[in-house]
């Protein structure tokens, strides 16, 4: 499969264009598609490229609201539904530099504001597995594309969980990164103290390659950094079960499934997976994780802090909409912000706004991170006993459409074990561990900081028990013969 | 929070609201802070706040031109709605 | 009784080369939104990366201001929206600002005070709004400058501290070059915060003013603010809490109209920059931008060259100067000709062709050569000045420039002696003449020399040589009227007249030395209190061509005594330097004795024989004789008293200063420093008249109302020389008997009172109440001068500044 995606641009791009289409008709995951608007750009330095040979002549998609130069860069929003790019942002430099070429740009909830991909103001994205059923998102219709067939990897972000959650709907793995190992330059802030850019694939070599193409610091990027190697590190990298670790068995910590509130086939699969590890050798030990409660209105209390101020720069004055009149540039600003922004976004401008307020502030936003202190030292207690977490990447299967059988602040509650790890600062991979039902289950497993070679390894070990399999009907890559 | 509140931060916010959003919203921002106010059960008491990820060093940049590859002034000015002599226009109270 | 508290933000733009978070150029005056990225035009996607230097230049400052610098400093996010800010938040600091609790001291009129620095911290500023009609056009180019916020305590009392802090500041930035210290162009800043309270009552009520963008602007409007919060409180209302504009045309501040939820600026951590650490290597960089201020510069050029603190403050006004100053001392030139060579001749150059001294042709090499040839005698003064001008125009050396035109002095005693005895065997019959007592011809003989040898003489040497050749020491007795020349007329009363003829009266003075040639020039013919600036004028030209042309080695004025100590004191602060001695004499009556007969000698003769003496052999200067007493120019009062039947006038140095009359001790004369040029009457005159016009004296007295003194200023009086009691005292009650409501007007209008004592009182607003409301309200005390001398100080003054400013820095510099 991968021989066929390194060469499709090259030798059938239009076919492949024409395949895309017709399949992303039914899907909706590209808001915007151009194989060939970046093909030709000149690769890079030869030294990535040999590299990382394995990412040459890829397509991928990129989440709407990750800059590439000469694509549009809407966010899924009307505020920005015009805007183009003028620059790329550095992961996609990066992977362009090593020979990949981006393709389109993929659907997401507005600013990464859901967990649907319903709340983008720009088109609808389903679920390849069953259209009655959503995508996940926020990076929901780069989950989608890559499910589907359309290309072999895409970009995403996550700043609660908007990879892994999607990939977990799609039956696909999703990779969200340390916070700081990938740059943010060039990807629209939601919530700065917890996005960061990840990778979505049905092919974890490919995972692996975009993950050290994209890593690494960024002048750009002040809060970025190059991975912190270490002993246990190069171990990882090694494989965990295959060498077994710090000269025992690879150790994996576990949650008590009961306190969890699991859809019955969520919990049947994380039986099934953690007994799974236990049959690769790996030890398995129970961890309380007892902050895993404060996690979501921790997670949302700072993260629409954040988001107030990080929305506040679209108001229609240097770009974006505007409103056809005004009388005055607080009426402009007001209006641009009223007809740009959806419901979710707002409501979420709205709460971050108020937990920063004074009088308000130490209530809410102050104590919200005072806690976040207490989940990251909570994780660091219990990497001191397992080498790795695993969750279910959330509590149940893709939902259906328009939140019937799962309202939005269900949803939100529910995005407590992936936000954990974005308020931990920590590196977490979904990878796909069944489909019950005829939907796909994602499981997540979690590592300290730069731990990212563990998480990887543990999911080919895995591997080796379950094959992740593409969406019924799009079993192969978009034009291939 | 209060209707009265949510109009306060809607302001702070520069969100027009319309009656009806606000009755809709009202409800749903009712439904976060008081989700919110959970976290007044757990005691943060010798707990400093996380600001950031990392602290460990401070990298800052020298000062010397840089730019943005693409990103020439005339490129961006082109996103701008209304211009006159490189100006940005906007309305003005009279 | 009120007190008001003034604390003031100051913002100044630092002079990196990129903006604070991104790479773009920063600069004033490109084309609008040129330079302009995603970053500094809050783009989708794009973050802050700080520029390191911003910081460095941040803590340099703080230091300097004495800040406990945080090793650990925060961004955060100041969130409100305005057009000109893309991001809708300002990236500033809040909770951990880089500097706190620092001091800068300052001195307004003598009096010195500490400011405290509550904080010093950075951020980026917002881009430019302008307003046309139904439009406003938005520029972005300073979006992102770094801005540097200093936030005072509330430790200022008076608008006129804020401009001095302010001024320094300013100084201080310079200095440190993190800034161009421009507040019309906006790199400087300042807003300020008012409140009035009774004394003793803390603070106020804070009203905030916003848009101070001249020094002059932030004294006027916090004075105009003081004065409108006390209006307030007087009539027992509640200041307003509130944020107020100034409005430079009107002169008045304007409350802003602003919504009340618009203040909560929600800050809280930026995330996309991590916490500045600072670790000994950017500690080190600080250190090393620390540089000598300019106080204690000031300080130094005093003790270290024996500078006047009016030399000093030119010279480290800006730091080019100082080290272009210190740069030639080092090259071996004279400290003080340095100094007065730089605040005359070359800043008027400078200011004639627009320069600066970094940029000009004139480098310290070539100036400390040009004083080194006018020190060796290889030119003298007037070549000197054609040299320097010369330097600017043919951008050479001034040795290249002397050679090239033959300008070169006569130094050497034989070759000036071969012209001499030219001119001498020439002229006879003047030769003749001098032999016979006269001293006309030696002026005579002189010029011929100086044509002969076509201005190349060396004047001191010319002066020595030709005394010595005819053995004769010429002393020139300017009259200039007053008793001492007058005559008692068949009435009885005095009158004006011609000096009585020297020669016959002092025929047979044996205390005389014989070679003492005498030349009476009669200036003028009146009594001394009808002197006017005309006939200053004529006497300083006078005065001040002899000097130059070396006709004579000594000059003595024959002045009247009722306003001897005008005249005194106003040609000390004119030729107090000068290189031949210049002895004032009066008398209060005329020469009544008989010719020839054995009646003792009269007081007009006495003195004037006296005066001559000491012109002939006393110091180079500015002297007083009188009663065979020697004074010191300067604080003379005549007094009346009464010697049994007869009355006689006396004089009395007030306050005298050093204690003595050595001339050294008294506070340094203002010429050279000042720009008109004393040969040329009718420029003196000139000026004299329009300073003249421009001054008042006023006296103190019980039941005096101010609001006379406003009609004078309404009439054209800018400087008062207010007399007023003991220490520095008047009533300053709300009536209209006080000097409260003149010191407003005047302040408001840029009038300057200058105090000084009816009694023998050293003025420095020390000690009461009411002396304290006075510099408050702006009074600008004279320290020990006598009315007097203050007055002919100020009309001196006036001749060589700009401004208003520069009078009363002249005017404090003693």
């Amino acid at each position: 499969m991968l021989t066929f995606w390194k060469n499709v641009l090259e030798n059938s791009p239009d076919a492949y264009e024409k395949a895309v289409r017709a399949r992303d008709a039914r899907i909706g995951s590209f808001l915007e598609f151009n194989p060939t608007r970046h093909l030709g750009n000149a690769p890079g330095e030869v030294a990535s490229a040999e590299k990382h040979a394995v990412l040459a002549g890829l397509p991928f998609g990129v989440k709407d609201n990750i800059a590439v130069d000469g694509f549009r860069l809407s966010c899924g929003s009307r505020i920005l539904e015009n805007f183009n790019s003028p620059y790329h942002a550095t992961a996609v430099q990066r992977l362009i530099d090593a020979g990949a070429v981006p393709v389109g740009k993929t659907n997401l909830d507005e600013f990464g504001m859901g967990s649907s991909t319903d709340n983008s103001a720009l088109g609808s994205t389903t679920n390849p597995w069953n259209e009655d059923y959503v995508v996940g998102g926020s990076s929901g219709g780069s989950a989608a594309a890559v499910a589907a067939g359309l290309v072999p990897f895409a970009l995403g972000s996550d700043t609660g969980g908007s990879v892994r959650q999607p990939a977990s709907f799609c039956g696909v793995y999703g990779l969200k990164p340390t916070y700081g190992t990938v740059s943010r330059f060039g990807l629209v802030a939601y919530a700065s103290s917890l996005d960061v850019i990840g990778a979505i694939s049905t092919d974890l070599d490919v995972l692996q390659a975009v993950y050290e193409v994209i890593s690494g610091a960024d002048p750009f990027d002040q809060t970025s950094m190059d991975p912190v190697p270490s002993a246990s590190h190069d171990a990882d990298a090694a494989g965990v079960a295959s060498l077994g670790y710090r000269g025992k068995s690879p150790c994996l910590g576990v949650l008590k499934p009961e306190q969890l509130e699991l859809s019955a086939e969520v919990a049947e699969t994380y039986q099934t997976c953690l007994e799974g590890f236990r049959s690769l050798g790996y030890e398995v030990k129970e961890v309380s994780l007892s902050m895993l409660e404060y996690v979501a209105p921790v997670y949302y209390t700072i993260a629409t802090a954040e988001a107030s101020a990080n929305l506040a720069r679209y108001n229609g004055v240097r770009y974006g909409l505007r409103p056809d009149y005004a009388e005055n540039p607080e009426e402009l600003v007001r209006l641009s912000r009223d007809q740009g922004f959806g419901a979710e976004v707002k409501l979420r401008i709205l709460l971050g706004t108020y937990v920063l307020r004074s009088g308000f502030q130490d209530q809410y936003y102050l104590r919200a991170q005072k806690i976040r202190t207490a989940i990251r030292t909570d994780f660091e207690a219990s990497f001191g006993e397992v080498d790795m977490i695993l969750t279910p990447t959330f509590p149940r299967q893709a939902f259906r459409h328009g939140g019937e059988d799962m309202s939005p602040f269900e949803q939100k509650q529910a995005d407590k074990f992936t936000a954990s790890a974005n308020l931990a600062g920590i590196p977490a991979l979904s990878f796909p561990a069944g489909v019950p039902k005829g939907l796909p289950v994602g499981m997540q497993l979690l590592a300290p900081a730069f731990g990212e070679p563990r998480l990887l390894a543990a999911a080919r070990d895995y591997a080796t028990l379950y094959k992740p399999e593409l969406a019924p009907g799009y079993e192969r890559p978009a034009g291939e013969q | 929070m209060n209707t009265q509140e949510l109009y306060v931060t809607a302001d702070l916010a520069h969100i027009q609201l319309t009656e009806e959003e606000i009755s809709r919203l009202a409800l749903q921002v009712e439904q976060m802070v008081a989700y919110f106010s959970k976290m007044s059960e757990f005691d943060v008491s010798g707990l400093e706040p996380t600001t950031h990820m990392q602290v460990s060093r401070s990298r800052a940049r020298v000062d010397e031109r840089r730019d943005i590859p693409g990103a020439h002034s005339d490129t961006l000015l082109d996103a701008a709605e209304e211009l006159e002599d490189r100006f940005i226009v906007i309305p003005n109270v009279l | 009784m009120y007190q008001s508290f003034i604390g003031l933000e100051i913002h100044i733009q630092l002079a990196t080369q990129t903006k604070i978070f991104c790479g773009c150029k920063a600069a004033f005056g490109d084309e609008p939104n040129s330079n302009i990225c995603p970053v500094c035009m809050g783009y989708p996607g794009v973050l802050p990366v700080l520029n390191q230097e911003a910081m460095r230049m941040a803590y340099v400052v703080a230091r300097t201001l004495n800040c406990t610098l945080s090793p650990r400093s925060v961004f955060e996010r100041k969130n409100y929206f305005y057009p000109d800010l893309p991001k809708n938040y300002q990236i500033s600091q809040y909770e951990h600002p880089l500097g706190r609790d620092g001091f800068v001291d300052i001195e307004f009129h003598k009096k010195k005070r500490r400011v405290r620095i509550h904080e010093v911290h950075l951020e980026e500023d917002a881009g430019k709004m302008i307003h046309a009609g139904d439009m406003s056009l938005l520029d972005y180019n300073r979006a992102g400058t770094p801005l540097l916020e200093i936030v005072t305590e509330p430790d200022l009392e008076v608008g006129e501290e804020a401009e001095v802090l302010l001024q320094q500041f300013r100084r201080m930035v310079r200095y440190l070059g993190v800034c161009d210290g421009n507040m019309e162009e906006g790199s400087m800043r300042c807003d300020a915060n008012v409140s009035v309270n009774l004394s003793g009552g803390g603070l106020g009520n804070k009203v905030e003013i916003k848009n101070l963008n001249s020094s002059r602007f932030v004294r006027k409007a916090l004075n105009f603010e003081i004065s409108r919060q006390k209006d307030i409180l007087e009539r027992g209302g509640t200041v307003v809490q509130e944020t107020r504009l100034w409005n430079e045309n009107r002169d008045v501040s304007e409350p802003m109209r602003t919504k009340e939820s618009a203040h909560d600026y929600r800050y809280f951590p930026e995330p996309d920059l991590p916490p500045f650490i600072t670790d000994d290597a950017f500690l080190l960089e600080v250190e090393k931008g620390l540089v000598e201020l300019p106080a204690a510069r000031r300080t130094r050029f005093i003790d270290e060259y024996g500078l006047s603190e009016l030399q000093a403050e030119f010279l480290i006004d800006e730091r080019s100067t100082a080290e272009f100053f210190e740069h030639t001392i080092a090259l071996g030139a004279d400290p003080q000709s340095a100094a007065s060579w730089l605040a005359s001749d070359v800043k008027k150059l400078l200011n004639r062709r627009g320069e600066s001294i970094e940029s000009s042709v004139l480098n310290p090499e070539r100036f400390a050569e040009l004083l080194r040839l006018l020190d060796e005698g290889r030119i003298h003064g007037k070549i000197a000045k054609q040299v320097l001008e010369e330097v600017f125009v043919s951008d050479a050396s001034p040795a290249a420039i002397i050679k090239a035109k033959g300008w070169e002095q006569i130094t050497d005693p034989a070759e000036l002696s071969e012209y001499i005895d030219a001119v001498l065997k020439a002229n006879p019959n003047a030769v003749e003449q001098v032999r016979a007592g006269d001293a006309k011809p030696v002026g005579f003989l002189v010029g011929q020399v100086m044509k002969a040898t076509s201005g190349r003489a060396e004047p001191q040497l010319l002066q020595e040589l030709i005394s010595s050749r005819l053995a004769v020491k010429v002393i020139h007795v300017l009259s200039f009227g007053g008793a001492i020349s007058g005559v008692r007329r068949e009435d009885g009363l005095i009158g004006p007249g011609e000096l009585f003829d020297l020669r016959t009266e002092f025929a047979g003075d044996t205390g005389l030395p014989a070679e003492l040639r005498l030349e009476e020039i009669q200036l003028g013919a009146f009594l001394s209190e009808e002197i006017a600036p005309a006939d200053w004028a004529v006497l300083i030209s006078e005065i001040a061509r002899r000097i130059e042309d070396s006709e004579a080695a000594g000059i003595v004025v024959a002045h009247g005594t009722d306003t001897l100590s005008y005249t005194a004191s106003l040609l000390y602060w004119f030729f107090g330097k000068a290189r031949i001695p210049i002895v004032l004499t009066a008398s209060s009556v005329p020469n009544d004795s008989e010719r020839g007969s054995a009646k003792p000698r009269s007081e007009a003769v006495a003195n004037i024989s006296a005066a001559v003496k000491r012109a002939a052999s006393g110091a180079p200067g500015v002297g007083v004789v009188y009663g065979a007493q020697e004074f010191a120019p300067l604080n003379l009062k005549f007094e009346r008293v009464e010697e049994g039947a007869a009355r006689a006038g006396v004089f009395r140095t007030w306050n005298e200063i050093g204690g003595d009359s050595n001339p050294a001790h008294l506070p340094a004369p203002i010429y050279p420093a000042a720009g008109v040029e004393p040969t040329d009457r009718k420029a003196v005159q000139t000026a004299l008249e329009n300073a003249m016009s421009r001054c008042f004296i006023v006296k103190a007295f019980p039941g005096m109302r101010g609001d006379h003194l406003i009609t004078l200023m309404k009439n054209g009086v800018r400087y008062f020389v207010l007399e007023l009691y003991d220490t520095g005292t008047a009533s300053v009650r709300e009536t209209p008997y006080s000097l409260r409501a003149a010191l407003q007007y005047g302040a408001a209008n840029g009038v300057s009172f200058f105090c000084t004592s009816q009694q023998e009182a050293m003025v420095d607003f020390a000690d009461y109440v009411t002396s304290h409301e006075l510099w408050r309200e702006g009074a600008i005390p004279m320290g020990r001068l006598t009315t007097e001398s203050a007055f002919t100080r100020l009309i001196v003054a006036q001749l060589g500044s700009e401004d208003e400013l520069e009078v009363q820095r002249i005017m404090e510099d003693q």
